[in-house]
């Protein structure tokens, strides 16, 4: 396989959430000792719910934010700590492409604007080459020329989504993150946006990063998926693996949630239904942030954060799938329940 | 009936997929039209166009002076040669007044155009860079504001004399204040904001994205405030020439003019009627306008 386009490894990111009584800084931990690897023309899925770190991670990928540990490295460069001044080159062929598209376009600025500023910005191209390349641009995302001179309130939201998609694809980008591109949309122009983002994908060679919740949509897309849980990677692998067999029981409950067409298959499919509530980023205990709402937890669970756990070519950060527990469980026992009934009662709160 | 003759399918080209019909229009223009709609503003608007050309132009072409005496008719009431009439001296009241509306524009106008060059700089630096910056940026705002603009201008007054400049730099010293709070308070919003990140991830240059994105999205709400503070800088210049530590004879503003005129208040009710008048519509025009300026910029208004 080619070298990878992007590399990410154990990327943290905290935020300063005050002072404890005590005088020490609390730390909101977005995202937590998190890495994955994206090839060049390759689509990555992340999925998890709201406030799982799915943006921050995006964003910390972008360097909008500074990363609080880890490494990034794009196309073997190590951007980790470089400043802005020296990221130019970076950005010209790292893009995102933002979640609203009614927030994402400067409200002053006509289509065309939009779409030369960051030729603009780079200094790239004559006035008239850039003019040319405002109207390809239009065309490629499915606008009309004469757009070119209107504003963005002016659009519809799916026709904004195009704009925004547009103005990434102006530098000639070869990774973009797609910040849940589609979320804010209809279901009939999600598939539309869908569908013109894996067609500039095949002209192009684009690797993507899709951050979504939709989980159907993320299957449709990506060829490998990332599942994030209170800003850690619980689950990373193939997207057919993960789909079709889930480790993870977060996983396994994400993907029951998923709903189905047909109502016979719909009913025949067994839900597993959460209970509890998500613990707090801030401060998080040091055990398996899963632990109080995990259909299986164990003892071990409440005590020690769970390894990373190579398992068939997939990363699960799970207890049930460490070496000695695997071994266990091929023996033929069942260790899974040998925890007293009423073990919610030492959750750490 | 032959359905195939009902029912002609239309040819691809005249496929008419989201067509947007609304004419397009600049951020400008739109807010403008709806300045224009609302006939208040509007009438606020033509009515400080006129009294702004008639300070700058009806002084000129006036046959009086401000300053020029003629004890052969002092006190006259208002009529065809003088048609404000004429004061204590024999001036004309008309001429007088216009020199004053001259003062008082010129006071409202300059202190307003400082505070908000240096309130934009200022609040635009401070909610840039947020964080200790932005703290003690705003602390110094603090003390400042804390600081009764009224003591400046007298203590400076006291210093520099009486006359115009002492007057704005009183009101200019901490007047900019207000400016730079809404300016702090737009851009610390607006930064966030997703075209603010987009462009940031496009590699724009913090300098680029405050001015070209954060300034012209904050200008709206600047505008309805700094329309605001002129008729506040008015009236400041009028209640200190009124108090007697403002503008000094023989020159006229509309407080001198009124407090000249209140010695005779009850004997000649007119001399005092006319600046005071004065003050009411030049107050009165740019507060219609910053409320219909307030208008056309709130985007639920558009249609």
């Amino acid at each position: 396989m080619a070298a990878p386009i992007l590399e990410v490894a154990h990327l943290c990111k905290y935020f300063d959430a005050g002072r404890a009584v005590s005088g020490e800084t609390k730390k909101l931990k977005a995202v937590e000792d998190v890495s994955f690897a994206i090839s060049p023309g390759e689509t990555m899925g992340l999925v998890g719910e709201s406030g799982c770190g799915k943006s921050t991670l995006g964003r910390t990928i972008v360097r909008i934010h500074d990363p609080t540990a880890g490494r990034i490295l794009y196309k073997g460069e190590d951007i980790t700590r470089r400043k802005n001044k020296h990221l130019l080159p970076v950005r010209r062929s790292m893009q995102m492409i933002f979640q609203d598209p009614y927030a994402s376009l400067d409200p002053r600025c006509t289509v065309g604007d939009i779409l030369a500023e960051p030729m603009a910005i780079h200094r790239l191209y004559t006035k008239r080459e850039r003019a040319s390349r405002v109207q390809a641009l239009l065309e490629t995302v499915g606008l009309k020329p004469d757009h070119i001179r209107r504003y963005p309130h002016e659009f519809s939201g799916g026709q904004r989504q195009r704009i925004s998609i547009a103005r990434t694809l102006a530098l000639d980008p070869e990774f973009i993150v797609c910040d849940e591109p589609i979320s804010a949309l209809d279901v009939s122009i999600q598939a539309q946006i869908i569908n013109l983002l894996e067609r500039i994908q095949d002209e192009r060679g684009l690797s993507y990063l899709f951050i979504a919740h939709d989980l159907g949509m993320v299957r449709h897309i990506s060829h490998k998926i990332g599942v994030m849980y209170l800003g850690h990677m619980m689950e990373y692998g193939q997207t057919a693996d993960v789909y079709d067999n889930p480790y993870h029981p977060y996983t396994k409950a994400l993907l029951s949630a998923v709903p189905v067409p047909d109502p016979k298959t719909a009913r025949a499919k067994q839900r597993i239904v959460l209970k509890g509530e998500v613990f707090t980023p801030i401060d998080p205990p040091a055990c398996c942030l899963f632990a109080n709402r995990c259909p299986h937890v164990m003892a071990r669970c409440r005590r020690t954060e769970p390894p990373v756990c190579h398992v068939a070519g997939r990363r699960v950060a799970c207890h049930l799938y460490t070496p000695d527990f695997l071994a266990l469980r091929r023996n033929g026992e069942n260790p899974i329940f040998t925890d007293p009934p009423d073990w919610r009662a030492d959750i750490p709160v | 009936m032959d359905l195939k003759t009902l029912f002609l399918p239309l040819d691809v080209s005249q496929k008419n997929d989201e067509f947007i019909a609304m004419e397009s229009k600049s951020f400008a223009k739109d807010v403008w039209q709806r300045f224009c709609r609302n006939r208040r503003a509007l009438f606020g608007f033509v009515l400080l166009s006129c009294i702004v050309l008639l300070a700058v132009f009806g002084a000129m072409a006036s046959p009086y002076t401000y300053d020029g005496q003629d004890t052969a008719i002092r006190n006259l009431p208002p009529h065809a040669q003088h048609w404000f009439g004429t004061d204590k001296f024999g001036r004309d009241i008309f001429t007088r007044v216009l020199y004053g509306v001259r003062m008082s524009l010129l006071i409202g106008f300059v202190s307003t155009a400082v505070n908000f060059l240096v309130g934009l700089v200022y609040g635009g630096v401070a909610g840039y860079c947020g964080g200790y910056a932005d703290m003690l940026m705003m602390r110094v705002c603090d003390i400042l504001y804390a600081i009764p603009a009224m003591l400046y201008i007298i203590l400076i007054m006291l210093i520099f004399g009486s006359h115009v400049g002492s007057i704005l730099i009183g009101i200019c010293l901490s007047g900019w204040v207000g400016v730079a709070r809404i300016v702090r308070a737009q851009v610390l919003s607006l930064k966030e904001r997703e075209y603010a990140l987009a462009a940031y991830v496009l590699g724009s240059s913090r300098r680029r994205i405050f001015f070209k994105h954060l300034l012209a999205n904050s200008m709206g709400a600047l505008l309805v405030t700094v329309t605001l503070m002129i008729p506040q800088a008015i009236f400041m210049e009028a209640f200190l020439s009124f108090i007697g530590i403002g503008i000094s004879a023989p020159m006229a503003s509309l407080g001198t003019l009124a407090q000249d005129a209140k010695t005779y208040f009850q004997v000649y009710p007119t001399q005092i009627l006319f600046p005071i008048g004065m003050i009411c519509l030049i107050i009165f025009s740019l507060s219609f306008i910053s409320k219909g300026l307030e208008e056309a910029f709130d985007p639920r208004n558009r249609r």
